[in-house]
This record gives structure tokens, sequence and C-alpha cells, in this order.
């Protein structure tokens, strides 16, 4: 079987326009769904059940369903109720709804981390409830937040791949396109694979540089351990 | 516009028709997907470093590009290969092959709960690597993983809506079809999805069944 390179080079300029449009959308995604995620997992934390329950519902939707029908839901049943839809907003919507989704379920993990001692404590000593969050929780959930985030983003990338579906002009649409042109030859395969694993080995490799760079909190746990240590 | 839904009851035994064939692809897929799980475990565990590097490389691009791709290459570039698979089968190896990925990692994380006093004894009694494999080992790492795998049939029967895309006809695809012939895609799409919906959140609940008997059960 040959392999020729003269394929790729021909085809580049359709797969960098993939490109970037999978960028662009994971990139808005990203930010719009951690934006909203810190609230949905505050919700699902609340004592107030009338937080919790739409929140938990919400939540559970999303992770029990298939990313795909979620596009197809936002993509057709929305405009049916009244609400225009073009494929970008839908592809973007669905995206940030399932990334919130998931980013939440990481950082209620990580907020569930900080012993809730130091809530009560700061609490008592007259803070209010946000003022804990940034001074206290915030700071200490990092070390716990970033390693599955940076998995989720992957995930957001490669859940992108489906808004070819909608006809989003995303890297696998364009690849799409470029096997319609060559008669489907193994060069266009090895290409959008090779560009899909650099993208996500680039944002892992980013990730584990942030996390290197943040300092990382014990909880008192592994503090009185590590203290034990030092003793002997 | 407001929803009709008589066009949809009528459909209904046709998408339960689909929701058997997502159920069917998603097992079949993670049996083999179990199977795909055990060889990549031993091929990053074996002596030769030209396998370990294979294995690696598997793990890195099964992981690190999308399952949508997956499907598919293996629907058209095997062809291209010369090899003529029918879309079901290609189907479930794409299903099998990204889920085995997945299910090594498992089975490491069971493998590293194993005590290593265990093995230590069981070399001791002179059996043979072969032997301790089969009699200690696996048996234990089959329970140890039992909850994430219940984990990763919920994530097939999801992914396994993708296969809809080279037309083999599971739930997803059979929405399509029903659409195709009602017109009415936004009742058919919120069946669809509340029909995913209970299976998935049924095993939800059956995964942390299992999560608290399986941190119950001691090795």
């Amino acid at each position: 079987m040959d392999f020729s390179f003269s394929i790729i080079v021909e085809a580049w300029p359709t797969f960098e326009a993939g490109l970037i449009t999978t960028v662009i959308f994971c990139s808005v995604a990203g930010v719009l769904g951690l934006a909203l995620a810190v609230p949905i997992a505050l919700a699902q934390l609340s004592r107030s059940w009338s937080w919790r329950v739409p929140a938990k519902v919400l939540v559970e939707i999303v992770r029990d369903t298939p990313f795909l029908v979620q596009v197809f839901v936002i993509y057709f049943v929305f405009p049916a109720t009244g609400w225009p839809m073009s494929s970008t907003v839908a592809g973007i919507l669905a995206l940030t709804i399932h990334g919130a989704v998931y980013f939440s379920e990481s950082i209620r993990g990580a907020i569930l981390s900080v012993p809730r001692g130091q809530v009560d404590a700061a609490r008592a000593a007259g803070m209010s409830y946000p003022l804990t969050l940034r001074r206290i929780v915030f700071p200490q959930m990092m070390g716990y937040v970033l390693p599955p985030i940076g998995n989720q983003i992957v995930g957001l990338i490669k859940d992108s791949a489906v808004l070819s579906i909608i006809s989003v002009p995303e890297l696998s649409m364009a690849f799409q396109n470029v096997l319609g042109t060559t008669f489907a030859a193994p060069e266009a395969f090895v290409a959008v694979a090779v560009l899909y694993w650099l993208l996500t080995s680039a944002v892992t490799l980013a990730m584990s540089r942030l996390e290197r760079l943040t300092p990382t909190h014990r909880s008192t746990q592994e503090m009185t351990s590590l203290l034990a240590r030092v003793d002997r | 516009m407001t929803l009709e839904w008589k066009h949809v009851t009528h459909a209904l035994p046709f998408l339960l028709e689909g929701t058997l064939a997502t159920v069917a692809v998603s097992l079949l897929a993670l049996g083999l997907g179990l199977l795909v799980g055990i060889f990549v475990m031993l091929g990053r565990r074996s002596r030769f470093k030209a396998l370990r590097a294979l294995t690696v490389a598997y793990m890195s691009i099964v992981r690190g590009t999308p399952l949508f791709i997956q499907i598919l290459i293996v629907y058209y570039a095997l062809p291209a290969l010369g090899l003529d698979i029918p879309r079901f089968e290609s189907g479930v190896i794409a299903l099998s092959l990204n889920s085995g990925a997945y299910i090594s990692e498992m089975i490491r994380g069971g493998l590293m709960a194993i005590p290593k006093g265990q093995l230590d004894a069981a070399k001791a009694c002179g059996m043979r690597s072969g032997l301790i494999w089969r009699r200690i080992t696996l048996p234990q790492v089959l329970v140890l993983i039992l909850p994430p795998l219940t984990m990763e049939f919920t994530g097939l029967l999801k992914s396994s809506a993708l296969l809809s895309v080279i037309g083999l006809v599971e739930l997803t695809r059979r929405a399509q079809q029903v659409i195709g012939e009602t017109l009415r895609s936004p009742e058919v799409w919120l069946t669809t999805a509340a029909l995913y919906f209970v299976m998935c959140f049924a095993l939800g609940a059956v995964t942390r069944r299992l999560e608290k008997s399986a941190a119950e059960y001691r090795l």
C-alpha cells in the first residue's frame, strides 16, 4: 500500500479550517461550561431541596443519555417549541451543557474533599458562605479538581467530533469532506487521527504543567500522617 | 407548535426493538472489550519491549482520538485494506477495541488492589505463573472490576448511539427511521432520550449497589 503525503498536503486547508473550528467550539464551550459548573455543583450541595433537586435532575438527564441524542434534542426540539436554532448555536449549547455537568461532578467531589470542619469553623468565625468558599474551599480544592477537569476537556474535544452530524464544520466534518474527495484514502484517516491525538495530547500536557504549578494543599489527615513520618 | 404524541405511540414497539438492539450491541462489545482489555493488560506487563510499546501506543491512540472517528476508520479503512466486514461486525469491533483500552485500565487498578503476599504465597506453594493468574489473580480481579464494568456498560449503551452513523440499526437509527416515516422529530427524539435515560439510570442504581458490596468484599 502506498502512502503519499501529497494527499494530506493537498487537503491541508480543509483540515486546518476544521481544526480551528474544533478549537474555537471547544474553547467557548469549555469556558462557558466551567462557569456554569460551579453554580451547578454548589446547587447540588445546597441544603435547600429547591436548589438540589433541579441540579440533580439536570445532572442525571445529561449523564444518562447519549451526547448524540442530546445534540438532536437541542437541534430539533428547541426550534419546534419556538426557539430558532442554528447548527452553531445548537452545537455550542450541547457541548456547553454536557461539559458543565461533567465539570460540576468533579468540582462537587473536590469541594467535598475539603474537610467539613474547616467550613464550619470559618462560618463560626463569622465568614459569609461566599467568603468561606473563596478563602477556604476554592484554594484548597485546586489540586483535586485539575486532574479530572483535564480529562474532561479531552473528553469535550472528542465529543465535539459528533457535531459534524448536525453539519458543524469542525475537524471530523473536514475529514468526511476529504474522504469524499479522495475516495477514502487511508492518508485521510491517518491525518485526522493524528490531528485529534495532537490536540488532546497538548491539552493533557498543558494540564499536567498547570497541576505542577498549582500549590497542592494537604488535608489535615494527610498532614498528620506526614508529621507522624517525620517524628519517626 | 405543540407536541403530538400519537405518532410516537404507534412507533413505540419499533423503538423498543431498537432498544433491544442497543442492549445487544453494547453487551457484545462489553464482552469482547473485556477480552481485549485482558490482552492489552498482558501486553503491558509483557517481557518483550516491542509488545509493551505497541500496547502503550494502542492505549494512547484509542484514548486520544474520538470514538466517532474510530468507528469511521474501522468502517471505511478496513475494506480499503481488503477486509470486507459488514456494518454490524465493524461497529461491534470499533466499540470493543475502544472499550478494551479503558477496561485494561480498570483491570490494572484491580491488579494493584490484590495483596502481593497472596502471589508470594502462591509462588511458595509451587504454582506456576499461568496457574496463579488463572486461580488467584483473575477471579479476584473480575469481582473487583465488576462495578466499573457496569459503568462501562452504561458508557457503551450511550456511545453505541454513534453506530447509527454507519447505518447499524440500533435505537438512534430506529429513531431516525421513525422520523423519516412520521416527520415528527421533536417527539421521537424526546422519546428516544427517555428510553436511553431509563436504561442508564437503572444501570446506575445497579452500579451503586455493586460498589457497596465490592467495598465489603475482602481480599
